[in-house]
C-alpha cells in the first residue's frame, strides 16, 4: 500500500534519528546496512521508491525506521523489521498489504557489514540487534549497533581479517598444491590408461598368434586321428564291456566320493543349525522384551515359527546314514560290485548282457531311467560336483590324447586372452572421471577415527567401520559408481543455493541387524591432501562421507592434456 | 546406536539364516497385552468388582455393613471425626476412623482408615519388615497447601437422627449429608446433590485378618464367608509372585454425579476426553480404566490401559456446572464408570430426561483419601485442586520454545552440526535433547568418551545463540564396580530394597542395576550433590534435565516394574507408593537443579514421563512412546488436553511419532499440530530415518518452518498463559467444554482446542489427505482467519475453514487482544528484545481485552516484581495498557532494564467503517510531556474478509502504561 506522503512525517523519529544513517567516514553516507551496489536506491533523500515494487514511495525518512514498510523488506537495510518477509514465516495479509504476490523476493541480500580491514560482508537481516555479536560475518560488530540489552560489539576486523588473511594465503597455498597434485594425478592416470590401451594391442597381438598354432594344430590333430582309425586295436581289457565297466567304475567312484563329500558337508551344515538354533532359543529365553527393538522382536517371533515347523532334531535318521554308510565302502568281492569280474568279461557276451537287461525292461522304463541319469549327471555337473567329462578320453589312444590336449590349450590360451582384452576394454569403457582421473586413485585408501570406529575409504573400492573396542569390520558398501549429489550451500547472503558435488557411490555393504545392506555416499570436496572429513548415518545404515581431495579441484585438465596431447604424438 | 551397531555384527548371521528359511513375518505393531493385568487377574480388582456386582444383584435386599457409630461423632474447628463401624460377623465389628475435613477453600475432604492397622496391632507374614499401617503419606509429595480448615463450617443443629450435616463453603452453601446407617454422604450445593460417596454401597475397607490355615478336610470352615480368598495371600503375575506380608487391604468407594452426563480427567490413558463406560456395551469399555504408572512398549489406542502416569482427579460436568473429586491414594487403582439415564416421563424420550454417572474407585492399598469439589466452574475445579497440589511452575522461557530430540545425536560434533543446520535453514529451536546415547556405558553423570570427548565446547557453541541441552537422566544406576555412583548408592545404603531387605536388584537400560530411593531425605541429599558442576563434569548453566524411565521400568519385573513387595524407605511397601515414585524421583532432580552453585538460584527445566498428582509443580510431560500413524497424532490432542484440565497443562506428545518413519504429510501436519503443544518437542526412535525439519524437502520444509515460526511468533501468548496456569491453575491449551461450560454439543469434542485465554482457536489436521476442517463455534461472536481475517460467525455450528497443507486452521474469537512478537530469530533467548505486535480482534460491541505477562524467563526474580504483567483493553475507540502486576522491590530495576522493547505494530481486525477516513492516532504514554500521533492505514478487503487497520510503530513501551486512541 502506498504511503500518502506527508503523513508519516508525523512519526515519532525518536528511532530513526539514530538509526537512519550509519556513520561513514568513507565518504558514501550510505542507509546503515546498504551494500555499494544497493547505493543507487538510498541516493533521493527525500522520497524512497520499494526497490521491487516501484509503486510504492514512502517518505526517506521511514528508511531504517525499524518498521518494515516495503513488501520486498528494501527500506530496512538496516534493522531487523523486514526479516519475517520469508518463506518460513507464517506471514498474515497485514504483514504484506496489497502484495498478493506468494513469490516472496526480498531485495537485499541481508545487513550490509563494512568490516574494514577485512572484507565485507552481509549478515542475515534475522540476526541484525538480537544481542550476538556475529563476528564470523560482521567482525566489526556493527549488526548490533542498537546496542540491546546491552550487548555491545567491538570491532575485531583488524585481528579477524588478519587471522583470516593468514588463513586465506594458506588456503590459496593449498590450493596451487592441491592443483599440482590434480595434475600428477591426471598424468598418472593418463599413463595408467595408456598403459591399459598398450595392454590391448599386445595382447591382441598374441591372439592372432596363437590362433594360427591353433589352426595347425587342430590340423594335426585330424591327421593322427586319420591315422588311429586306420589301426586295428586289439586288446585285453577293450572290448566293449571292458570298457563300459571301466567308464562305469571310474564314474561310480566318483560318485562316491562326491557322496562322501556331500554327506560331509550335509552333517557340518547340520551341527552349524543346530549351533545356530541353540543360540536362537538361548535368545529367545534371555532377550529382554522391553528393550524396545523391533528387530530382536521380530527375530524371537519368526524364531517361534521356524521352531514350530520343527528343528534339525528331527532330520537324523540312522537308518539312512547306516545305508549311506554301507554305500559308500570301497567296492569289492564281498560288497557293491565286483569290477574285476566285469573287466575281465569276455567280448562275446557283451551283446547278450545289453539286450538281456533291456529285454526285461520296458522301453518306457529304460528311456525314463536314461533320463533321468542324465539330469542328474547334469545337475551334478552344473553344481560342481562332478567334473564334465571328456567322452572318449578312456579309448583314445595317447598320440591322439596329446594332440587334442595341444589344441586345447591353445583354445584356452586364447580364451584367457580374450577375457583379458574385454577386461581392459571394459575398463576402458568404466567411468574414471573427467580425465579419467579417479583411475590413478583406485584402491588409495584413507581412513579417520570418529567416535567409537574407524572409518575407511578406499576410492573406487569400498568403505568401511572398523570398530576400536573390538569386533569385527562392517563393509559399508562396494563401489559401484561415480555420481553426483546436490548439497545446500549458503551463498552470500545467507540463501540457500544447491551445489552439485561428485560423487563416489558405495553400495551392497554388510546388511545391518534389522535393516538394509549398508551404503555409502562419498562426497567429494577439493582439497590439497585425500583426507576423510566428516562420517554421517543419515538413516540406518545408510552413511555419507565428506572426502577431501585434490582430484575434483577445479582446472588443470587442459594443461595435461595439452601435455600429454603433446607425447602422443611423439 | 553402539549398542545396535555391536548387536547388528553379532546377529546378522542369524538374520542371514532367517531370512534365509524364509519365514520372515511383518510384525504386528501391538502392545503386549500377556505383559499387563486386566482387571481379572488383578487380585483386588476382581474382588472390587465382584462386590459391587453382588450388591448390584441383591438390590434392596441388601444393606451396606458400614455404619457410622453416632456416639462418636465430633465436630470441631470444621472438622468431623468420628469412628465407621464395619459390621464382619453379628460379634465382630471393625473400628474404621473416619475425617471429614470442610477447608477454608470450599473443599471437603474424607479420610476413613483401619484402627487396627493404624495402632499397628497386626502381624505380618514371612517376617517381612514392611510398615504396618496404611500408607498416610502420599500427601508429603502431592499437597502443598490449601488445606487450612473452614473457621465457618457449622453443624446443624437442626438434622434429624441418624443424619449429621455440616454447612460450609462460600457463604456456608455447600452442605455435606452424613448419614449414618448405612453410611454416606452427599454433597451439596444450592440444595441439589452434586456428588454423592457410597450411594451405591460399593464401600469396601478390607480389613486386616489373620490367615487361616486350611487344612484338608476342613475346608468347610471357611466356605462360609462366601469370600474369594484366592488372590487375598499371594499373587503370581508373569512368573512373579507377591508375597503380599499384609494380606488383603484394598479400599474401594462408589462416587456417583447425579444429573452429569460426562466426567473427565484420570490421565494417562490413550482415550477420548469424555471418559466412556467401562462395564461393556456398545462403544464402551470392558476393563475398568487403570492407574498403575507402567512402561507400556506400543500402546493401543481408545483404551482403558493404564499408561506411564496417573493424575486420580476425575471432574464431573453438566450444563453450567463442574464438580470433581479428587483420590489422593498412590497405589494401583482402577475406575469403573457407568452412566445411567433415567427420563421424567417415559414417553417424552430425551426431553428432561437426566443422566447420572456413577464412579467405581478401588485402590489395592492405602486409605481412603476423597476431596470434594463443588465447582461450579471448571476454572474453580483448576483453581482449588491448584491450591491443594501445587500450580504449574512458570517455566524457563526456552522451555515453551521448540526442543529437537532424537534417539540419539551420535556425537558431540553431530550436535554442533545439527545446530549449524537449524541457522543455515533459518529455522528457530531452542533446546536440543540427548538421550541414552550419550553416556559412558550407561553410567549416568559420565559421558561416552569417544563420542562425546568434548561435552563443553558443544555446549557453548549452542550457548552462543542462547540455545540450550537437556540430557537423560534415569533413575536405574548401573551396578557396577569403580563407577562411583554405585558404589556411594550402596555404601550409603540409599537404594530400593527387595522384600527381604536387601538391595534390590532389576534390568534396565544399563543392565544389571539398582534403584535410587528417593523417599529418602538422605538419598535426595546425596541426590542433589551429584549434579553440582564440579561432580557432574561436563555440563554448564544451560544444561537441563530429562527424568525417564521413573515409573520406574525394570524390565524384568513384574509388569516392567518393581515387585509390589520391594521395600522403600520407612520400609513402606513399593505397592503403596508406585503410582508417586515418579514424582519422588522429580523431587530430587528439582532440588537439584534449583541451584547448581551457590547464588545460580535458577528455574529448573526437566521432563519427566512418570507423574502423579503434584507434578506439575516441578515438570513438564509427554506421552511417551507413540507412533508415526496418523491415530497416533489423533490422539495426542485429547491426552494433551486432559492433561491440561487435570492440573498438569506442560503437555505434549512426540512430535512426528517415536516409532516408525512418518511421511513427510504427516511429518508436517505434525509439525502444525505440535506446535500447539504446550511443550514442543520432535523426537525419534533410533531406528528411524533422520527427519530433523531442514531435512524433508521442499515445499514440506518452509510449511514446516511457518509452523514452528508461528509457534514463536505467538510466544508470549504461550508465556502469559503458562503464567496464567502457574497462579490460577488454568489449562494451556483448553477444550471446548473448559471454554463454553454451557453447550452442551461441545462437551464430547477433544480435537479442537483454545489457547490460553487468547481467543485462538485451532483444529489441527490429523487426517490424511485432508484440504478442510469443520470448526465448531459454539458462542455467536465473530471468528477471524488468523492469516486473512476470513469472518466466520454462527453458534452451535460447524464451519468449513480451508486446510491444505500449507495451512494451520487457526481462528481468532472477537473480543481479544493478542500479543505477539513478529520477528524471526535464531532462538527465543534471541527475541527478548524485540518489539511486540498487537492484534486486537474486536467483539460484537467494538471492545477488546487481552493480557501480557513478561520477566526474564530464568529465575525467580518475578517473586521479587521483576514482571510486567499488562491488561489491554480496547473500547470507546481506545486501547489501553494497565499494569496489573504488584510492585515488588526488583519492579524497578526490571522496567528499566525493558524500557526498550516497545510495541511496534497495533492491528486491529474488524474496525469501525469510519476509521477509512482516518490515517493519524493520537498516543498517550505515562510519563510523555505531550501525547504524539502514529500514523494508522486502514485496509478495506474483498467480500467475506474482514477490514483491518496498522497503526504503525506507536513507540511505546510495552512495561508502561499508555493509551491510543483512535
Amino acid at each position: 500500500m502506498i504511503l500518502p506522503q506527508g503523513l508519516l512525517f508525523f512519526v515519532s523519529l525518536a528511532a530513526c534519528s539514530t538509526a537512519v544513517v550509519a556513520a561513514s567516514n568513507d565518504g558514501s553516507a550510505r542507509p546503515r546496512g546498504v551494500g555499494p551496489e544497493f547505493a543507487k536506491f538510498y541516493k533521493d533523500t527525500d522520497t524512497f521508491t520499494c526497490i521491487s515494487h516501484p509503486a510504492i514511495k514512502i517518505p526517506f525518512s521511514a528508511v531504517n525506521d525499524d518498521y518494515c514498510d516495503c513488501p520486498d523488506g528494501s527500506d530496512e537495510p538496516g534493522t531487523s523489521a523486514c526479516a519475517h518477509l520469508s518463506r518460513n514465516s507464517p506471514l498474515t495479509v497485514a504483514d504484506r498489504p496489497g502484495s498478493n504476490d506468494l513469490d516472496l523476493t526480498l531485495s537485499l541480500p541481508g545487513f550490509y557489514c563494512k568490516n574494514k580491514g577485512h572484507k565485507p560482508s552481509y549478515v542475515p537481516f534475522q540476526r541484525v540487534n538480537d544481542g550476538i555479536c556475529d563476528y564470523d560475518l560482521c567482525c566489526d560488530g556493527s549488526d548490533e549497533w542498537a546496542r540491546v540489552g546491552g550487548t555491545k560489539c567491538e570491532d575485531k576486523c583488524k585481528e579477524i581479517g588478519k587471522e583470516w588473511r593468514k588463513k586465506e594465503e594458506k588456503r590459496q597455498k593449498s590450493m596451487t598444491t592441491a592443483l599440482k597434485k590434480k595434475k600428477e594425478l591426471l598424468t598418472d592416470a593418463g599413463r595408467q590408461q595408456k598403459e591399459v590401451e598398450e595392454n590391448i594391442n599386445r595382447l591382441e597381438i598374441q591372439i592372432q598368434g596363437q590362433e594360427i598354432k591353433l589352426k595347425d594344430l587342430e590340423a594335426d590333430l585330424e591327421e593322427i586321428e586319420k591315422q588311429e582309425r586306420s589301426k586295428v586295436v586289439t586288446g585285453k581289457k577293450a572290448g566293449k564291456v571292458n570298457v563300459l565297466a571301466q567308464v562305469a567304475k571310474g564314474r561310480v567312484e566318483e560318485l562316491r566320493t562326491a557322496l562322501a563329500e556331500v554327506r560331509k558337508e550335509r552333517d557340518e551344515t547340520r551341527s552349524r543349525i543346530k549351533e545356530l538354533e541353540e543360540i536362537l532359543s538361548k535368545f529367545k529365553v534371555e532377550y529382554n522384551p522391553n528393550f524396545n527393538d523391533e528387530g530382536v522382536k521380530r527375530a524371537v517371533r519368526s524364531w517361534e515359527e521356524y521352531a514350530a515347523r520343527g528343528t534339525s532334531e528331527g532330520l537324523e535318521n540312522a537308518a539312512r546314514d547306516r545305508d549311506l554308510d554301507e554305500i559308500v565302502k570301497p567296492d569289492d568281492d564281498k560288497s557293491g560290485v565286483n569290477w574285476e569280474q566285469w573287466e575281465n568279461e569276455e567280448d562275446g557276451c557283451e551283446a547278450n548282457l545289453v539286450y538281456q537287461l533291456a529285454a526285461y525292461l520296458p522301453p518306457s522304463l529304460v528311456n525314463f531311467i536314461e533320463d533321468k541319469a542324465l539330469a542328474i549327471r547334469g545337475f551334478l555337473e552344473q553344481n560342481g560336483i562332478l567334473p564334465t567329462k571328456d567322452e572318449g578320453s578312456a579309448s583314445e589312444s595317447k598320440a591322439v590324447t596329446e594332440a587334442r590336449d595341444a589344441v586345447d590349450a591353445v583354445r584356452k590360451s586364447i580364451e584367457d586372452l580374450k577375457n583379458q582384452v574385454k577386461d581392459h576394454k571394459e575398463d576402458l569403457d568404466t567411468d574414471y572421471g573427467v580425465g579419467s582421473i579417479f583411475r590413478a586413485l583406485k584402491g588409495v585408501c584413507i581412513q579417520k577415527d570418529a567416535g567409537e570406529y574407524t572409518y575407511e575409504h578406499c576410492f573406487l573400492d569400498q568403505t568401511k567401520q572398523i570398530p576400536k573396542k573390538g569386533g569385527s569390520t562392517a563393509r559399508m558398501g562396494n563401489f559401484v559408481r561415480i555420481g553426483s549429489v546436490t548439497i545446500d550451500q549458503l551463498n552470500e547472503s545467507g540463501e540457500i543455493v544447491p551445489e552439485e558435488r561428485i560423487s563416489l557411490e558405495y553400495a551392497k555393504g554388510q546388511t545391518c541387524w534389522n535393516g538394509p545392506a549398508r551404503s555409502t555416499s562419498v562426497v567429494l570436496q577439493c582439497g590439497e591432501e585425500n583426507e576423510i572429513l566428516k562420517i554421517a548415518e543419515d538413516e540406518k545404515c545408510v552413511y555419507s562421507m565428506l572426502v577431501n581431495t585434490p582430484a575434483v579441484c577445479p582446472g588443470g585438465e587442459e594443461d595435461v592434456h595439452a601435455a600429454s596431447g603433446r607425447k602422443d604424438e611423439l | 546406536m553402539a549398542g545396535r551397531r555391536l548387536l547388528s555384527t553379532r546377529w546378522t548371521l542369524l538374520l542371514s539364516l532367517v531370512i534365509l528359511l524364509g519365514c520372515l513375518v511383518i510384525p504386528g505393531v501391538a502392545v503386549k497385552h500377556e505383559n499387563f493385568k486386566k482387571c481379572s487377574q488383578s487380585g483386588f480388582c476382581k474382588r472390587n468388582r465382584a462386590y459391587a456386582d453382588d450388591v448390584a444383584a441383591k438390590g434392596s435386599a441388601w444393606s451396606s455393613p458400614y455404619e457410622l457409630d453416632s456416639s462418636s461423632i465430633q465436630f470441631k474447628d470444621g472438622q468431623l471425626h468420628g469412628t465407621i463401624l464395619k459390621s464382619v460377623s453379628a460379634e465382630e465389628k471393625v473400628k474404621l476412623p473416619l475425617t471429614v475435613s470442610f477447608l477454608e477453600s470450599g473443599v471437603a475432604r474424607v479420610v476413613i482408615d483401619e484402627e487396627k492397622r493404624l495402632n499397628k496391632e497386626i502381624e505380618l507374614r514371612h517376617d517381612s519388615q514392611a510398615r504396618k499401617e496404611r500408607y498416610n503419606e502420599a500427601e508429603k509429595w502431592v499437597l502443598v497447601g490449601g488445606l487450612e480448615l473452614s473457621k465457618s463450617a457449622t453443624l446443624d443443629s437442626e438434622s434429624e437422627t441418624g443424619v449429621t450435616r455440616v454447612l460450609y463453603g462460600p457463604e456456608n452453601n455447600f452442605q455435606a449429608i452424613i448419614r449414618h446407617s448405612p453410611f454416606d454422604i452427599e454433597f451439596q450445593r444450592d440444595g441439589q446433590t452434586h456428588v454423592h460417596l457410597n450411594n451405591k454401597g460399593y464401600l469396601n475397607m478390607e480389613h486386616w485378618r489373620r490367615k487361616v490355615d486350611t487344612s484338608e478336610g476342613d475346608g468347610e470352615q471357611n466356605s462360609e464367608s462366601q469370600e474369594d480368598e484366592s488372590t487375598w495371600w499371594e499373587e503370581t503375575f508373569g512368573g512373579n509372585t507377591d508375597t503380599k506380608p499384609k494380606g488383603p487391604e484394598s479400599v474401594g468407594l462408589d462416587i456417583t454425579f447425579p444429573g452429569y452426563g460426562h466426567v473427565y480427567g484420570i490421565p494417562e490413558h490413550a482415550d477420548s476426553l469424555s471418559l466412556r463406560e467401562t462395564r461393556g456395551g456398545s462403544g464402551n469399555h470392558e476393563e475398568p480404566y487403570r492407574m498403575y504408572n507402567s512402561d507400556v512398549f506400543e500402546y493401543e489406542l481408545n483404551s482403558p490401559m493404564t499408561l506411564y502416569g496417573a493424575i486420580p482427579l476425575m471432574q464431573a460436568h453438566r450444563p453450567g456446572s463442574t464438580v470433581g473429586v479428587f483420590w489422593l491414594n498412590a497405589a494401583e487403582t482402577w475406575v469403573d464408570i457407568v452412566k445411567s439415564t433415567s427420563s421424567a416421563n417415559p414417553l417424552s424420550l430425551g426431553v428432561n430426561s437426566k443422566t447420572d454417572t456413577q464412579s467405581h474407585w478401588f485402590s489395592e492399598s492405602g486409605q481412603i483419601d476423597v476431596f470434594v469439589f463443588l465447582g461450579p466452574t471448571p476454572q474453580d475445579i483448576s483453581k482449588k485442586y491448584g491450591e491443594l497440589t501445587g500450580y504449574t511452575q512458570l517455566p524457563q522461557h526456552f522451555a515453551i520454545a521448540y526442543h529437537q530430540c532424537r534417539w540419539n545425536y551420535v556425537t558431540d560434533e553431530d550436535v554442533k552440526d545439527v545446530d549449524r543446520n537449524f541457522d543455515k535453514y533459518q529455522i528457530p529451536y531452542d533446546v536440543i535433547w540427548l538421550d541414552i546415547e550419550y553416556l559412558d556405558d550407561r553410567k549416568y553423570f559420565t559421558w561416552d568418551p569417544l563420542t562425546f570427548p568434548n561435552p563443553i565446547g558443544m555446549e557453548e557453541q549452542l550457548d552462543e545463540s542462547e540455545r540450550k541441552l537437556v540430557v537423560i537422566i534415569d533413575p536405574h544406576i548401573k551396578n557396577k564396580e569403580k563407577y562411583t555412583i554405585s558404589e556411594e548408592l550402596k555404601s550409603k545404603n540409599l537404594a530400593t530394597r527387595n522384600k527381604d531387605g536387601e538391595i534390590y536388584e532389576g534390568w534396565c537400560w544399563p543392565g544389571s542395576s539398582h534403584w535410587v530411593d528417593c523417599f529418602n531425605p538422605e538419598a535426595i541429599k546425596w541426590w542433589i550433590g551429584l549434579f553440582k558442576y564440579d561432580k557432574f563434569k561436563g555440563t554448564l548453566p544451560n544444561v537441563f534435565i530429562w527424568n525417564d524411565m521413573n515409573e520406574p521400568s525394570v524390565f524384568n519385573g513384574p509388569e516392567t516394574t518393581m515387585p509390589k513387595d520391594n521395600l522403600h524407605y520407612g520400609n513402606w511397601e513399593h505397592r503403596d507408593i508406585h503410582n508417586v515414585n515418579g514424582i519422588t524421583f522429580v523431587n530430587a532432580t528439582y532440588n537439584a537443579m534449583l541451584e547448581r552453585k551457590k547464588g545460580e538460584l535458577r528455574r529448573p527445566f526437566i521432563l519427566t514421563r512418570s507423574y502423579y498428582a503434584g507434578a506439575q509443580r516441578m515438570s513438564a510431560m509427554w506421552t511417551g512412546d507413540n507412533q508415526a500413524t496418523w491415530e497416533h497424532l489423533a490422539i495426542s490432542l485429547p491426552m494433551v488436553l486432559n492433561n491440561g484440565i487435570s492440573g498438569f497443562p506442560f503437555a505434549g506428545a512426540d512430535v512426528g511419532g517415536f516409532f516408525h518413519n512418518p511421511s513427510k504429510d504427516l511429518l508436517t501436519r505434525w509439525y502444525q499440530t505440535g506446535i500447539w503443544y504446550p511443550f514442543f518437542r520432535a523426537h525419534a526412535h533410533i531406528d528411524t530415518r533422520r527427519r530433523e525439519p531442514y531435512l524433508i524437502s521442499e515445499p514440506h520444509r518452509s510449511i514446516i518452518a511457518q509452523a514452528i515460526r508461528l509457534r514463536y511468533q505467538l510466544l508470549p501468548a504461550w508465556y502469559t498463559a503458562f503464567h496464567e496456569a502457574s497462579v490460577n491453575g488454568t489449562p494451556i491449551v483448553r477444550p471446548q467444554f473448559y471454554v463454553h461450560p454451557s453447550d452442551e454439543a461441545g462437551f464430547v469434542i477433544d480435537d479442537q482446542l483454545y489457547l490460553g485465554s487468547t481467543g485462538i482457536l485451532t483444529k489441527p489436521v490429523v487426517t490424511e489427505g485432508t484440504t478442510t476442517v469443520d470448526i465448531y463455534l459454539a458462542d455467536d461472536e465473530k471468528y477471524y482467519d488468523y492469516f486473512d481475517y476470513t469472518v466466520y460467525q454462527g453458534a452451535g455450528k460447524r464451519h468449513e475453514v480451508p486446510a491444505p497443507l500449507e495451512k494451520v486452521p487457526v481462528l481468532m474469537q472477537g473480543g481479544h487482544v493478542i500479543p505477539r512478537k513478529d520477528r524471526p530469530r535464531r532462538s527465543s533467548g534471541l527475541m527478548k528484545w524485540d518489539p511486540y505486535t498487537l492484534v486486537v480482534v474486536l467483539d460484537k460491541n467494538g471492545e477488546a481485552d487481552g493480557t501480557l505477562y513478561v520477566d526474564d524467563g530464568e529465575t525467580f526474580d518475578y517473586e521479587r516484581g521483576a514482571y510486567i504483567h499488562r491488561r489491554f483493553h480496547f473500547h470507546d475507540s481506545t486501547l489501553s495498557s494497565e499494569d496489573i502486576g504488584t510492585k515488588g522491590p526488583k519492579t524497578a530495576e526490571y522496567l528499566k532494564a525493558m524500557a526498550s522493547v516497545r510495541v511496534e505494530r497495533v492491528v486491529v481486525i474488524d474496525p469501525p467503517k469510519g476509521w477509512q477516513e482516518k490515517s493519524t492516532v493520537t498516543v498517550i504514554e505515562d510519563g510523555a510531556k505531550t501525547a504524539s500521533t502514529a500514523a494508522m492505514e486502514y485496509h478495506a478487503q474483498p467480500n467475506g474478509k474482514a477490514p483491518y487497520a496498522v497503526v504503525k510503530n506507536p513507540t511505546v513501551s510495552i512495561g508502561k502504561t499508555w493509551r491510543i486512541e483512535f
